[in-house]
């Protein structure tokens, strides 16, 4: 092992995933009750900051989006244009620096869904993975969402191919998203739990919603950040991932194709293995959380870097602390639970 | 061939006698014909000086295996030791000739001939012997199990190892796995046993990785003692093992500080790779260190292959940790019996960088289909890369030492002028 600075030796052997588990309930804090204490960060986040929620200091940049483009063709090129304009600015602003880790670290529905395995692992539970057709298959679903949410808001005040859309398809996807029904019951607030019975379409979207929110609930607790798997901000980010300050870089030569971070993935992302190839391994499900990195027991082989600097590097020193080191307390308390055959 | 016949007791007697004696003969020449052994290689010099006599794992379970695809965490989960018992000798290579074609690979036939004499390392009485169907050698060698009655095990191994597929079924074969150990042993695999076993590995592994970064500094140590190191892991008891391996480190740590290297400044450094150097097979080894190089480093599935890799388990409970021991069994293995085998090449080359290799030693045996198959890739990647390489096709017989020391000679003198 070559000779490290102390400092980056004692990052590269910590824990991300204990600081990021603190992280997580601190963001989650902040964007559900934040607006309570007068936090206010920006609209255009991106993250489900949903603005349905009372205490949110800030919005989800999908909604604002959606919004703005339910307008004319003409209206486009004049003012309106300049307003989406800014507002993609600010999206970017925010998203350069911390790239895909908003999904990681800051996005409360990814939090919630990390907290529902933290449940079913309470319970001992298997988890459940795609199959690599399935994963195939399925990816491409946020990006269809990401396509229609941009197209159907258009699609109101212009018609495309003579099909007219009725104004209850506004902001379509917060109508199906499950952050606007589950995140403002964490502030006591059930009044998204209902079904508009104005007319077909609201009484149509409003089921959707209601629907969702149940999958995602169902879904999360047999399959890691299972929703994250269709969102449309994901696949958004992925658009601008390669411009972003915050990178994770692989270098393929000191790959020995062991899987270890493959198998911690919890979004299952099979290229973080096998890919040998690419040095930017930020993929379109990646939430950058660093599990992998931590995984990983080949020195320098994934990297997580800020503008150049390097901030964690993967480390045989750093795996093993974290994966080798027998504590026996924490065995005796495993033994203690009694899921002792599951 | 009965078992119990007198042929059978004739045949033990003797091949018991020669193996002793090549044991004896093998050791003596690691330790006697070079200077300065590190004080704690003695650990392991008496580890296979009880080869022959010691009682090893006396009163515990044994399980037998025979290749690097066998999950040694599960087996110490059930409660019971792994020994492997892939073998270097040449006394029951003989033993083993009697029941396979003669180009067969001499560590099948002398594997075979150990399990038919009962003469495994350290007197081992396995209640089980894990055959794993890797080479197509192997694979036939289990179906004479039956012929001498031994508690043969088949142990599926998947010919590929990227695909999907692949790592399914290979999940499958190892939880049927799971199953026969936990009836062989009578114990239950449960959580708590299974992260005792892979921390317990994980922390042999730590160690020995860094025995192979103390080995890249500078050269402290002599590969012919690195490979007992390597091999004594097939039967030692792990946490022994571990224990000596740290101290070892240490003493070729100071060795590093004090700049007490072995050999000169233009010994050639040489990585070993093919088909692997099994004590007390030593020959190659000893003959490159006596003739002047330094083993650097070996690719051999009997040295770094079974320690290097780890276990990364995400959620600790038996449906992850089994999957993820299964996987670390399959996915890095640079074994060739797996098809693609580009992991090997890559292998190769990082340590080539990595260990500052002057020239590469490939080691084919008599009739191992595979390594020789693949040599050919090999070897045209290392030529790619400017690196020499020597091909050596032997076996386990000492009669070919005369013309492995003329071309031994001729390639390290090459080695050396170009230094
Ligand atoms: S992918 Fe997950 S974490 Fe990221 S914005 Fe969507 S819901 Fe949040
Ligand atoms: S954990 Fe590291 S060495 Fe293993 S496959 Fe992933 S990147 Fe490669
Ligand atoms: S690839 Fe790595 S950083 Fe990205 S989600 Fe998977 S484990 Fe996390
Ligand atoms: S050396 Fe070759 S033939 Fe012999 S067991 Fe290994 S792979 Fe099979």
């Amino acid at each position: 092992m070559q000779k490290k600075l102390k400092f980056k030796r004692y990052i590269d052997n910590s824990n991300v995933s204990r600081f990021r588990f603190w992280i997580q309930i601190i963001s989650f804090f902040i964007f559900v009750y934040g607006g309570y204490f007068f936090i206010e960060i920006a609209s255009r986040l991106p993250i489900f900051s949903c603005p349905y929620v009372q205490g949110s200091p800030g919005g989800c940049y999908l909604i604002g989006i959606q919004h703005e483009l339910n307008t004319t063709w003409s209206s486009l090129w004049g003012f309106r244009g300049i307003a989406i304009l800014t507002s993609l600015a600010t999206f970017l602003v925010f998203f350069i620096f911390l790239n895909k880790a908003w999904c990681g670290f800051v996005c409360p529905l990814g939090t919630l869904q990390d907290w529902i395995t933290k449940l079913r692992k309470f319970f001992g539970f298997s988890f459940t993975r795609y199959d690599e057709m399935s994963f195939k298959r399925l990816k491409s679903i946020k990006y269809i969402l990401l396509v229609l949410l941009i197209l159907i808001p258009l699609g109101i005040r212009n018609t495309f191919f003579g099909i007219p859309l009725p104004h209850g398809m506004h902001t379509p996807f917060c109508q199906i998203c499950p952050a606007r029904i589950i995140l403002p019951l964490f502030t006591g607030d059930t009044s998204q739990i209902f079904i508009d019975f104005t007319d077909t379409t609201t009484i149509i979207m409003t089921s959707l919603g209601m629907m969702s929110a149940a999958i995602f609930l169902v879904g999360s607790f047999v399959k890691k950040r299972f929703f994250c798997f269709f969102c449309p901000m994901s696949a958004l980010q992925f658009i601008f991932s390669k411009i972003s300050l915050l990178r994770m870089t692989k270098d393929g030569d000191k790959c020995t194709r062991c899987g270890n971070c493959y198998r911690v993935c919890d979004v299952g992302i099979r290229e973080i293995a096998d890919d040998i190839i690419s040095k930017n391994i930020v993929k379109d499900d990646c939430m950058l959380c660093a599990k992998c990195v931590e995984a990983c027991p080949e020195d320098d082989c994934l990297k997580i870097s800020f503008a150049g600097i390097p901030l964690f590097n993967a480390s045989q020193e750093g795996f093993f602390k974290r994966y080798g080191q027998t504590d026996l307390n924490e065995l005796n308390e495993l033994n203690k639970q009694k899921n002792e055959s599951k | 061939m009965k078992v119990n016949s007198d042929r059978y007791e004739r045949m033990k007697k003797t091949g018991s006698i020669h193996y002793a004696m090549e044991i004896k003969k093998n050791l003596a020449e690691i330790t006697d014909d070079f200077p300065d052994n590190p004080e704690n290689m003695e650990y392991f010099y008496k580890r296979f000086e009880e080869y022959t006599t010691g009682n090893l794992h006396e009163g515990k379970k044994v399980i037998a295996s025979m290749c690097v695809h066998v999950p040694l965490e599960l087996i110490y989960a059930t409660g019971a030791t792994p020994v492997r018992i892939c073998a270097g000798a040449y006394a029951t290579d003989q033993i083993g000739a009697e029941f396979l074609p003669a180009k067969t690979c001499p560590m099948v036939k002398s594997t075979l001939g150990a399990v038919y004499l009962d003469i495994l390392p350290g007197n081992i009485k396995p209640e089980l012997i894990v055959n794993p169907t890797t080479c197509d050698q192997k694979k036939k060698m289990g179906e004479i199990a039956e012929e001498i009655d031994k508690p043969f095990f088949t142990l599926e191994v998947p010919p590929t190892k990227d695909s999907e597929e692949a790592r399914q079924y290979w999940n499958r074969v190892v939880k049927k796995f799971v199953k026969k150990l936990e009836q062989t042993t009578g114990t239950k695999l449960t959580r708590r046993r299974l992260k005792k076993a892979i921390k317990t590995v994980a922390k042999a592994q730590a160690v020995y990785r860094r025995f192979d970064h103390l080995r890249r500094k500078a050269p402290v140590i002599y590969g012919k003692d690195a490979i007992l190191v390597t091999n004594s892991y097939f039967f030692d008891d792990i946490e022994s093992w571990t224990e000596h391996v740290e101290k070892l480190n240490k003493e070729l740590e100071e060795r590093i500080e004090q700049q007490k290297t072995i050999g000169k400044a233009n010994s050639p450094r040489i990585l070993l790779t093919g088909s692997p150097t099994i004590f007390p097979n030593m020959k190659l080894p000893l003959l490159i260190e006596q003739l002047g190089g330094i083993v650097v480093t070996e690719e051999f599935c009997s040295t770094s292959r079974m320690i290097w890799d780890t276990v990364a388990v995400d959620e600790w409970f038996l449906y992850d940790m089994v999957p993820a021991v299964a996987d670390r069994y399959l996915k890095p293995s640079t074994c060739p019996n797996f098809t693609p085998n580009t992991d090997r090449e890559r292998k190769l080359l990082r340590d080539i960088k990595e260990f500052q290799v002057d020239g590469v030693i490939y080691q084919t045996f008599t009739g191992c289909q595979l390594y020789d198959m693949e040599s050919r890739r090999i070897g045209k990647i290392l030529e790619e890369n400017g690196i020499q390489t020597l091909y050596i096709e032997s076996d386990y017989n000492p009669d070919d030492f005369g013309q492995l020391t003329t071309r031994l000679e001729a390639f390290l003198d090459s080695l050396k002028n170009k230094k």
